[in-house]
């Protein structure tokens, strides 16, 4: 058995164990995604357009996440459609930091790994880091809103406005602690690199890699933010519908 | 419609276009900021372009690469001013090179009398994006948003000790000791601002704490079993120390967010409930079960994603996809597997500390 299968399996268990149906639902959801990132990765390859996949996928995989975690229908409903919303807009703004920052593609600290690798390979490495962007807020966008719906619904029509800024409050700040930890462990390596060999502030700061990484955790954080007045605002609006 | 025209621009609407304009203020006052750097920096006046030339390799990506003829002027040094030349090359796929643009501001080099590109200066975008996320987190979370600042800011702090301390060689031999007393630190200190000095943080800090230990121990438990078939640590970037520490790094601190996010989740819930251990353990249990597959999904799409460019790289240098999935995204895959233990062992956990700690809370009022 590869180690991969192992740690599926374990997961798989342990999941059974602690969800019970919803667990395995859970699983099936990591399952799916998995299937469809080895898919953008195939299919961006395979010369289609980064964005347009990206934007495809990624309907995709929340709406996946989204009703597949949750056992809610109506706050299911909900998240989803706020979620879809606040992916739009922070399309929008990794559009733009991407265009400005040139990021895309390798830094020079990435020469080892690309040692014997023809580079010219005629798909455009901004249009994958637009994908690449867009794909790591999805989690979290799907975690904000489905966490904003299901404590509207829980509140009730008597909540109030201090009250709602209270728990938007608590999600932003939980949910960013999840980012920067998540985001730190994912480049542990790159800043032990830079303090080691001794980087200057400066240099740091005009990093490719760096500066790649540092403003996809702001488009993370940007997208977290702004899913929490965006839900409370579609799960108002919703209300209104009903009562028309 | 006047109604709806009424609506939009009424008062406090406004206010979200603070964020937009502290990007612009930031973006633009980094335009300044050249004197304060030791690099010659140029701003660009022109750029001309010669004839895209296409280029094609033995697996028949084909791709066009144009040699651009820059001048600029210099921003710094004594030589402030002056008006420099020199040339870039870019591709349509652009891996290791970039475009240039009329009014950009880059980094030169100074050899033989000859200035030489050395890359693009990128604080204004970063830090005006980074103000940008301030003032809009600052409208959204109002009153709170100084413990959001001050628990990052926090959490910067004891990240840059740790590199500090961790890459004096005298510190070595004990990395793995440091890193494992540092995940505490975080966790202490982050709980702290979350629940205050409180039985409640302390149940939360437990449970962190206690999870992502199993968890690391049920990962290694397995690679060990497995004897790390298909899962190559050795292929790790950006290594400058042992790749298996390095390892072992990322995956305690990239779950511990998630843990810990998680386990506040559920004993903030279950300690405002009344004390009846089987209700308040079921409702923790509940809660648990909602959270933990968005809070996986949110760990593997990060982890995954950014190993997007690389595998793209694999792909087309004919490499078969098993080879890419084995070698470029499986140790993000392994990553997130293994922090998704931690977040699913955290609902047990979590529920039943908070179910035997303390008392509920219509007890504290009687």
């Amino acid at each position: 058995m590869s180690t991969f299968e192992a740690l599926l399996l374990a997961l798989l268990i342990l999941m059974l164990l602690v969800g019970g149906k919803q667990g395995f639902s859970n699983f099936m959801a990591l399952l799916i995604n998995l299937v469809l990132m080895v898919l953008a990765v195939i299919l961006i390859a395979g010369g289609f357009n980064a964005i347009g996949v990206a934007v495809v996928i990624a309907f995709v995989v929340l709406a996946t996440t989204i009703f597949l975690s949750t056992a809610d229908g109506n706050v299911a409903a909900t998240a989803f459609v706020a979620s879809l919303l606040v992916t739009v807009l922070v399309l929008a703004v990794i559009l733009i930091g991407v265009g400005l920052a040139h990021v895309q593609g390798f830094g020079t600290e990435d020469s080892e790994e690309l040692e014997g690798y023809n580079l010219l390979i005629g798909v455009s490495f901004q249009n994958i880091l637009i994908a690449t962007a867009l794909f790591s807020t999805l989690g979290a966008i799907a975690e904000a809103a489905v966490a904003v719906a299901a404590g509207m619904a829980e509140l009730g029509t008597q909540a109030s406005e201090s009250g709602l800024t209270k728990m938007g409050g608590e999600i932003i700040g939980t949910a960013l602690n999840t980012l920067f930890f998540g985001f730190f462990g994912g480049f542990a390596g790159l800043f032990i690199w830079f303090t080691q060999l001794k980087y200057p502030f400066w240099q740091v700061l005009n990093n490719k890699i760096f500066a790649g990484e540092l403003i996809q955790v702001l488009f993370s954080m940007i997208a977290v933010t702004v899913t929490v007045p965006l839900t409370m605002w579609v799960v108002k609006t919703r209300e209104k519908g009903n009562q028309a | 419609m006047k109604k709806f025209y009424g609506k939009i621009i009424s008062g406090s609407q406004w206010r979200w276009l603070l964020p937009i304009l502290a990007f612009l203020f930031v973006f633009g006052l980094c335009e300044f900021d050249g004197p304060l750097y030791p690099q010659p920096v140029v701003r660009l006046t022109r750029v001309q372009n010669e004839r895209p030339q296409r280029q094609v390799d033995n697996f028949n990506n084909v791709d066009h690469t144009t040699q651009q003829h820059v001048s600029g002027r210099l921003l710094n040094t004594s030589r402030q001013g002056r008006l420099v030349r020199f040339s870039n090359t870019f591709s349509a796929s652009g891996a290791l090179d970039t475009r240039l643009r009329v009014g950009q501001s880059v980094f030169v080099q100074r050899q033989n009398g000859s200035y030489q590109l050395q890359d693009v200066k990128r604080d204004g975008v970063v830090l005006g994006l980074l103000a940008a996320t301030l003032t809009l987190m600052a409208l959204v979370v109002k009153r709170r948003v100084w413990l959001t600042f001050g628990s990052l800011l926090a959490n910067v702090i004891l990240l840059l000790i740790t590199l500090h301390l961790e890459t004096s060689p005298a510190n070595q031999q004990l990395a793995y000791l440091l890193f494992s007393g540092m995940a505490v630190l975080f966790t202490l200190v982050t709980t702290v601002f979350i629940a205050g000095f409180s039985r409640q943080a302390a149940v939360i800090a437990t449970a962190t704490i206690g999870a992502t230990a199993l968890a690391v121990a049920l990962g290694y438990g397995l690679f060990n079993l497995t004897q790390y078939r298909d899962l190559h640590i050795e292929a790790m970037n950006y290594v400058t120390q042992v790749p298996q520490l390095l390892f072992f790094v990322q995956i305690i601190i990239g779950s511990l967010g998630a843990v810990l996010d998680e386990s506040n989740d559920i004993a903030v819930a279950v300690m405002q409930l009344p004390r009846d251990s089987k209700r308040r353990f079921k409702a923790g249990m509940a809660i648990g079960r909602n959270v933990m597959g968005p809070l996986i999904a949110v760990l593997f799409m990060i982890f995954i994603a950014d190993t997007f460019s690389e595998s793209i790289l694999w792909l087309r240098n004919d490499n078969a996809l098993t080879q890419t999935f084995i070698w470029v995204m499986g140790l993000g895959f392994a990553q997130a597997l293994v922090s998704a233990f931690g977040i699913v062992l955290a609902v047990p956990l979590t529920a039943g500390l908070a179910t035997v700690t303390g008392k509920g809370a219509t007890d504290e009022h009687i």
